[in-house]
Protein backbone atom coordinates (compact mmCIF):
# COMPACT_ATOMS: atom_id res chain seq x y z
CA UNK A 1 0.00 0.00 0.00
CA UNK A 2 1.21 3.88 -0.50
CA UNK A 3 2.69 5.86 2.20
CA UNK A 4 -0.17 7.60 3.84
CA UNK A 5 0.86 11.63 3.27
CA UNK A 6 -1.26 14.10 5.33
CA UNK A 7 -0.27 17.69 4.65
CA UNK A 8 -0.57 20.17 7.65
CA UNK A 9 -1.64 24.26 6.80
CA UNK A 10 -1.18 26.58 9.99
CA UNK A 11 0.49 29.50 9.87
CA UNK A 12 1.70 29.06 13.17
CA UNK A 13 5.14 26.91 13.02
CA UNK A 14 4.58 25.47 16.92
CA UNK A 15 1.23 24.19 15.37
CA UNK A 16 2.93 22.58 12.45
CA UNK A 17 5.70 21.08 14.48
CA UNK A 18 3.65 19.55 17.23
CA UNK A 19 1.00 17.73 14.82
CA UNK A 20 3.93 17.07 12.35
CA UNK A 21 5.51 14.94 15.26
CA UNK A 22 2.09 13.40 16.52
CA UNK A 23 1.15 12.37 13.07
CA UNK A 24 5.00 10.83 12.15
CA UNK A 25 4.68 8.58 15.61
CA UNK A 26 1.23 7.44 14.09
CA UNK A 27 2.78 6.21 11.07
CA UNK A 28 1.64 8.44 8.61
CA UNK A 29 4.17 10.99 6.52
CA UNK A 30 4.02 14.43 6.67
CA UNK A 31 3.99 17.47 4.54
CA UNK A 32 3.94 20.93 6.55
CA UNK A 33 2.87 24.28 4.78
CA UNK A 34 2.83 27.76 6.69
CA UNK A 35 0.66 29.21 3.50
CA UNK A 36 -2.18 28.50 1.34
CA UNK A 37 0.56 29.79 -1.41
CA UNK A 38 3.04 26.80 -0.05
CA UNK A 39 0.66 24.49 0.29
CA UNK A 40 -0.51 24.48 -3.27
CA UNK A 41 2.95 24.33 -4.42
CA UNK A 42 3.05 21.30 -2.90
CA UNK A 43 0.09 20.03 -3.73
CA UNK A 44 1.58 20.35 -7.22
CA UNK A 45 5.16 18.94 -7.27
CA UNK A 46 3.68 15.90 -4.67
CA UNK A 47 -0.06 15.97 -3.59
CA UNK A 48 -1.50 14.94 -0.50
CA UNK A 49 -4.94 13.57 -0.30
CA UNK A 50 -5.48 14.33 3.01
CA UNK A 51 -5.11 17.69 4.03
CA UNK A 52 -5.77 19.40 7.43
CA UNK A 53 -6.17 23.37 6.84
CA UNK A 54 -6.20 26.06 9.47
CA UNK A 55 -9.16 28.41 8.24
CA UNK A 56 -7.57 31.64 9.72
CA UNK A 57 -4.25 32.56 7.51
CA UNK A 58 -2.98 35.66 6.33
CA UNK A 59 -2.82 35.99 2.43
CA UNK A 60 -5.34 32.73 1.20
CA UNK A 61 -7.35 31.81 4.07
CA UNK A 62 -8.83 28.25 5.03
CA UNK A 63 -11.65 28.34 2.82
CA UNK A 64 -9.96 29.72 -0.24
CA UNK A 65 -7.43 27.17 -0.09
CA UNK A 66 -9.87 24.48 0.25
CA UNK A 67 -11.79 25.36 -2.53
CA UNK A 68 -8.85 25.77 -4.58
CA UNK A 69 -7.68 22.40 -3.94
CA UNK A 70 -11.45 20.95 -4.36
CA UNK A 71 -10.78 22.49 -8.08
CA UNK A 72 -7.73 20.84 -8.71
CA UNK A 73 -7.65 17.74 -6.96
CA UNK A 74 -11.15 16.86 -6.67
CA UNK A 75 -10.32 13.63 -4.69
CA UNK A 76 -8.47 15.26 -1.83
CA UNK A 77 -10.06 15.21 1.53
CA UNK A 78 -9.70 18.35 3.47
CA UNK A 79 -10.50 19.25 7.42
CA UNK A 80 -10.76 22.91 8.72
CA UNK A 81 -9.09 23.09 12.11
CA UNK A 82 -9.98 26.38 13.29
CA UNK A 83 -9.83 28.80 16.44
CA UNK A 84 -13.54 29.89 16.24
CA UNK A 85 -16.57 28.52 16.37
CA UNK A 86 -19.70 29.84 14.58
CA UNK A 87 -22.54 28.55 12.65
CA UNK A 88 -21.72 31.15 9.59
CA UNK A 89 -18.02 29.13 9.80
CA UNK A 90 -19.47 25.84 9.59
CA UNK A 91 -21.50 26.45 6.81
CA UNK A 92 -18.97 28.37 5.13
CA UNK A 93 -16.63 25.10 5.38
CA UNK A 94 -19.28 22.54 3.99
CA UNK A 95 -20.15 24.97 1.01
CA UNK A 96 -15.88 25.25 0.26
CA UNK A 97 -15.82 21.70 0.38
CA UNK A 98 -14.26 20.79 3.73
CA UNK A 99 -14.93 16.72 4.87
CA UNK A 100 -15.33 17.99 8.46
CA UNK A 101 -14.93 20.43 11.03
CA UNK A 102 -12.46 21.11 14.31
CA UNK A 103 -12.44 23.54 16.51
CA UNK A 104 -8.92 24.33 18.18
CA UNK A 105 -7.92 22.83 20.53
CA UNK A 106 -8.35 19.42 19.12
CA UNK A 107 -6.90 16.07 20.48
CA UNK A 108 -5.29 13.65 18.33
CA UNK A 109 -7.89 11.14 19.04
CA UNK A 110 -10.30 13.09 16.88
CA UNK A 111 -7.24 14.17 14.25
CA UNK A 112 -6.06 10.35 13.95
CA UNK A 113 -9.57 9.06 13.18
CA UNK A 114 -10.39 11.87 10.36
CA UNK A 115 -7.41 10.95 8.96
CA UNK A 116 -8.09 7.02 9.13
CA UNK A 117 -11.17 7.25 7.88
CA UNK A 118 -10.19 9.43 5.07
CA UNK A 119 -7.40 7.30 3.92
CA UNK A 120 -9.80 4.20 3.80
CA UNK A 121 -12.03 5.97 2.08
CA UNK A 122 -9.90 6.94 -0.43
CA UNK A 123 -8.68 3.06 -0.57
CA UNK A 124 -12.14 1.89 -1.38
CA UNK A 125 -12.92 4.86 -4.33
CA UNK A 126 -9.61 3.16 -5.88
CA UNK A 127 -11.38 -0.51 -5.68
CA UNK A 128 -14.98 0.93 -7.16
CA UNK B 1 -36.73 57.07 37.63
CA UNK B 2 -34.81 60.41 39.04
CA UNK B 3 -36.07 63.79 38.11
CA UNK B 4 -34.47 67.12 38.38
CA UNK B 5 -36.76 70.04 39.29
CA UNK B 6 -34.48 73.34 38.83
CA UNK B 7 -36.89 76.09 39.69
CA UNK B 8 -36.61 79.09 42.10
CA UNK B 9 -39.93 78.91 42.77
CA UNK B 10 -40.68 77.04 46.11
CA UNK B 11 -44.70 77.16 45.66
CA UNK B 12 -43.64 75.58 42.34
CA UNK B 13 -41.99 73.32 43.91
CA UNK B 14 -44.27 72.16 46.66
CA UNK B 15 -47.11 71.62 44.08
CA UNK B 16 -45.30 69.13 42.18
CA UNK B 17 -43.21 67.23 44.26
CA UNK B 18 -45.97 65.43 46.39
CA UNK B 19 -47.69 64.11 43.18
CA UNK B 20 -44.16 63.59 41.23
CA UNK B 21 -43.31 61.52 44.40
CA UNK B 22 -46.42 58.97 44.26
CA UNK B 23 -45.80 58.43 40.52
CA UNK B 24 -42.80 56.94 41.61
CA UNK B 25 -40.32 59.39 41.00
CA UNK B 26 -37.28 60.04 42.73
CA UNK B 27 -37.23 64.17 42.87
CA UNK B 28 -34.19 66.04 43.54
CA UNK B 29 -34.51 69.78 43.38
CA UNK B 30 -32.39 72.82 43.30
CA UNK B 31 -33.08 76.56 42.50
CA UNK B 32 -30.17 76.85 40.72
CA UNK B 33 -28.78 76.20 37.09
CA UNK B 34 -25.35 75.84 37.87
CA UNK B 35 -26.25 73.50 40.46
CA UNK B 36 -28.71 71.65 37.81
CA UNK B 37 -25.83 71.50 35.41
CA UNK B 38 -23.33 69.50 38.19
CA UNK B 39 -26.22 67.33 39.21
CA UNK B 40 -27.06 66.53 35.45
CA UNK B 41 -23.97 65.18 34.49
CA UNK B 42 -23.18 63.14 36.98
CA UNK B 43 -22.66 59.56 35.81
CA UNK B 44 -25.79 58.55 38.32
CA UNK B 45 -27.17 61.52 38.46
CA UNK B 46 -30.97 61.94 37.20
CA UNK B 47 -32.06 61.71 33.52
CA UNK B 48 -34.94 63.61 33.52
CA UNK B 49 -34.93 67.23 34.31
CA UNK B 50 -37.60 70.21 34.77
CA UNK B 51 -36.00 73.82 33.60
CA UNK B 52 -37.35 76.88 34.09
CA UNK B 53 -36.45 79.17 31.84
CA UNK B 54 -35.72 82.15 34.39
CA UNK B 55 -33.07 81.10 36.77
CA UNK B 56 -30.22 82.59 38.74
CA UNK B 57 -26.97 82.18 37.56
CA UNK B 58 -27.12 80.06 34.86
CA UNK B 59 -30.41 80.39 32.78
CA UNK B 60 -32.82 77.48 31.09
CA UNK B 61 -31.77 78.00 28.07
CA UNK B 62 -28.14 78.29 28.18
CA UNK B 63 -28.29 74.97 31.05
CA UNK B 64 -29.74 72.92 28.14
CA UNK B 65 -27.03 74.32 25.94
CA UNK B 66 -24.27 73.18 28.08
CA UNK B 67 -25.76 70.15 28.59
CA UNK B 68 -26.08 69.29 24.68
CA UNK B 69 -22.61 70.10 24.15
CA UNK B 70 -21.04 67.43 26.48
CA UNK B 71 -19.79 64.35 25.24
CA UNK B 72 -20.19 60.97 26.83
CA UNK B 73 -22.98 62.01 29.06
CA UNK B 74 -25.72 59.34 29.16
CA UNK B 75 -29.32 59.89 27.89
CA UNK B 76 -30.85 63.03 28.96
CA UNK B 77 -34.60 64.41 28.54
CA UNK B 78 -35.09 68.04 28.95
CA UNK B 79 -38.22 69.89 29.42
CA UNK B 80 -38.11 73.51 30.13
CA UNK B 81 -40.67 75.92 31.88
CA UNK B 82 -41.46 79.14 30.99
CA UNK B 83 -43.94 81.84 30.95
CA UNK B 84 -42.65 82.85 27.30
CA UNK B 85 -44.65 81.41 24.68
CA UNK B 86 -43.80 83.48 21.75
CA UNK B 87 -42.69 81.60 18.98
CA UNK B 88 -39.18 83.00 18.93
CA UNK B 89 -38.54 82.00 22.52
CA UNK B 90 -40.01 78.39 21.84
CA UNK B 91 -37.86 77.79 19.05
CA UNK B 92 -34.74 78.98 20.47
CA UNK B 93 -35.58 76.67 23.51
CA UNK B 94 -36.11 73.61 21.28
CA UNK B 95 -32.81 74.61 19.19
CA UNK B 96 -31.03 74.73 22.19
CA UNK B 97 -31.70 71.61 22.95
CA UNK B 98 -35.21 71.28 25.13
CA UNK B 99 -36.77 68.11 24.15
CA UNK B 100 -40.38 69.66 25.27
CA UNK B 101 -41.77 72.87 26.32
CA UNK B 102 -44.21 73.98 28.56
CA UNK B 103 -45.70 77.53 29.18
CA UNK B 104 -47.04 78.67 32.44
CA UNK B 105 -49.41 79.01 34.27
CA UNK B 106 -49.59 74.85 33.30
CA UNK B 107 -52.32 72.10 33.66
CA UNK B 108 -50.75 69.38 35.92
CA UNK B 109 -51.95 66.62 34.13
CA UNK B 110 -50.52 67.75 30.60
CA UNK B 111 -47.18 68.18 32.51
CA UNK B 112 -47.00 64.54 34.61
CA UNK B 113 -48.44 63.36 30.92
CA UNK B 114 -45.38 64.94 29.27
CA UNK B 115 -42.59 64.18 31.88
CA UNK B 116 -43.75 60.18 31.13
CA UNK B 117 -43.18 60.56 27.73
CA UNK B 118 -39.88 61.74 28.39
CA UNK B 119 -39.41 58.52 31.20
CA UNK B 120 -40.27 56.17 28.41
CA UNK B 121 -38.24 57.89 26.05
CA UNK B 122 -35.17 57.34 28.58
CA UNK B 123 -35.81 53.85 29.28
CA UNK B 124 -35.38 52.94 26.06
CA UNK B 125 -32.50 54.89 24.92
CA UNK B 126 -31.04 53.39 28.65
CA UNK B 127 -32.47 49.74 27.21
CA UNK B 128 -30.21 50.13 23.77
CA UNK B 129 -26.95 51.72 25.37
CA UNK B 130 -26.74 48.53 27.59
CA UNK B 131 -27.73 46.24 24.69
CA UNK B 132 -24.83 47.79 22.66
CA UNK B 133 -22.24 47.24 25.30
CA UNK B 134 -22.90 44.17 26.15
CA UNK B 135 -22.91 43.44 22.43
CA UNK B 136 -19.54 44.94 22.51
CA UNK B 137 -18.66 42.80 24.87
CA UNK B 138 -19.49 39.37 23.53
CA UNK B 139 -17.45 40.35 20.27
CA UNK B 140 -14.48 41.06 22.20
CA UNK B 141 -14.43 38.25 24.29
CA UNK B 142 -15.39 36.16 20.70
CA UNK B 143 -11.98 37.83 19.48
CA UNK B 144 -9.91 37.39 22.51
CA UNK B 145 -11.19 32.95 22.35
CA UNK B 146 -10.28 32.90 18.98
CA UNK B 147 -6.89 34.25 19.87
CA UNK B 148 -6.51 32.04 23.06
CA UNK B 149 -7.07 28.55 21.28
CA UNK B 150 -3.93 28.93 18.97
CA UNK B 151 -1.76 28.64 22.42
CA UNK B 152 -4.34 25.96 23.83
CA UNK B 153 -3.68 23.68 20.55
CA UNK B 154 -0.34 24.13 21.23
CA UNK B 155 -0.30 23.59 25.32
CA UNK B 156 -2.43 21.03 24.23
CA UNK B 157 -0.95 18.35 21.80
CA UNK B 158 2.40 19.00 23.38
CA UNK B 159 0.75 17.47 26.64
CA UNK B 160 -0.83 14.69 24.83
CA UNK B 161 2.78 14.16 23.18
CA UNK B 162 4.69 14.05 26.54
CA UNK B 163 1.86 11.78 27.86
CA UNK B 164 2.03 9.23 24.67
CA UNK B 165 5.59 8.71 25.89
CA UNK B 166 5.39 8.44 29.65
CA UNK B 167 4.17 5.09 31.52
CA UNK B 168 1.89 5.63 33.99
CA UNK B 169 4.15 4.72 36.33
CA UNK B 170 6.05 7.78 35.79
CA UNK B 171 5.85 10.47 38.64
CA UNK B 172 5.71 12.66 36.00
CA UNK B 173 2.70 11.12 34.17
CA UNK B 174 -0.06 12.41 36.75
CA UNK B 175 1.02 16.31 36.89
CA UNK B 176 1.24 15.93 33.14
CA UNK B 177 -2.42 14.56 32.36
CA UNK B 178 -3.94 17.43 35.23
CA UNK B 179 -1.87 19.68 32.68
CA UNK B 180 -3.39 18.33 29.88
CA UNK B 181 -7.21 18.30 31.09
CA UNK B 182 -7.36 21.73 32.38
CA UNK B 183 -6.16 22.74 29.35
CA UNK B 184 -9.10 20.55 27.87
CA UNK B 185 -11.62 22.68 30.29
CA UNK B 186 -10.22 26.10 29.03
CA UNK B 187 -11.03 24.97 25.93
CA UNK B 188 -13.89 23.67 26.08
CA UNK B 189 -14.72 27.52 27.87
CA UNK B 190 -13.42 29.42 24.95
CA UNK B 191 -16.01 27.19 22.88
CA UNK B 192 -18.50 28.06 25.52
CA UNK B 193 -17.99 32.05 25.35
CA UNK B 194 -17.78 31.66 21.68
CA UNK B 195 -20.91 30.48 21.12
CA UNK B 196 -23.18 32.79 23.04
CA UNK B 197 -25.36 34.75 20.74
CA UNK B 198 -28.23 35.66 23.04
CA UNK B 199 -27.58 35.98 27.01
CA UNK B 200 -29.41 34.69 29.94
CA UNK B 201 -27.77 36.60 33.41
CA UNK B 202 -28.29 36.74 37.32
CA UNK B 203 -27.63 39.25 38.96
CA UNK B 204 -25.48 39.27 42.42
CA UNK B 205 -27.19 39.00 45.56
CA UNK B 206 -27.16 43.46 46.02
CA UNK B 207 -29.55 43.48 42.68
CA UNK B 208 -26.67 45.86 41.00
CA UNK B 209 -24.13 43.80 39.24
CA UNK B 210 -25.13 41.15 36.70
CA UNK B 211 -22.61 38.24 35.22
CA UNK B 212 -23.45 35.86 32.42
CA UNK B 213 -24.97 32.46 32.93
CA UNK B 214 -22.90 30.17 30.59
CA UNK B 215 -25.29 27.20 31.48
CA UNK B 216 -28.25 28.96 30.42
CA UNK B 217 -27.37 31.05 27.46
CA UNK B 218 -28.69 30.37 24.33
CA UNK B 219 -26.27 28.83 21.41
CA UNK B 220 -26.38 28.84 17.76
CA UNK B 221 -27.39 26.08 17.36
Amino acid sequence: MEEKRVLVVDDEEQIRDVLKEAFTMQGYEVATAESGEEALKIMRQNPCWVLFLDLNMPGMNGIELCREIRKNWPMAVLFAVTGYVSLFELTDCRDAGFEDYFTKPVSFANLFAAADHAFAKLERWKYN
Amino acid sequence: MKLLISDDNPALLRLLQGTLRDLDYDVVSTHDGSQAFELLIQPDGPQLALIDWMMPGVDGVTLCRKLRSQQDIRPLYLILLTARDNKEDILEGLNAGADDYITKPFDSNELYARIAVGRRLIDTQNEMAAQQKFQGALEMSGTVCHEMNQPLQILFSNSELLLQNLPESDPAFKKLKTIKDNIERLGTLTRKIMSISSYASKSHLNGKRQIIDLENSGTDF
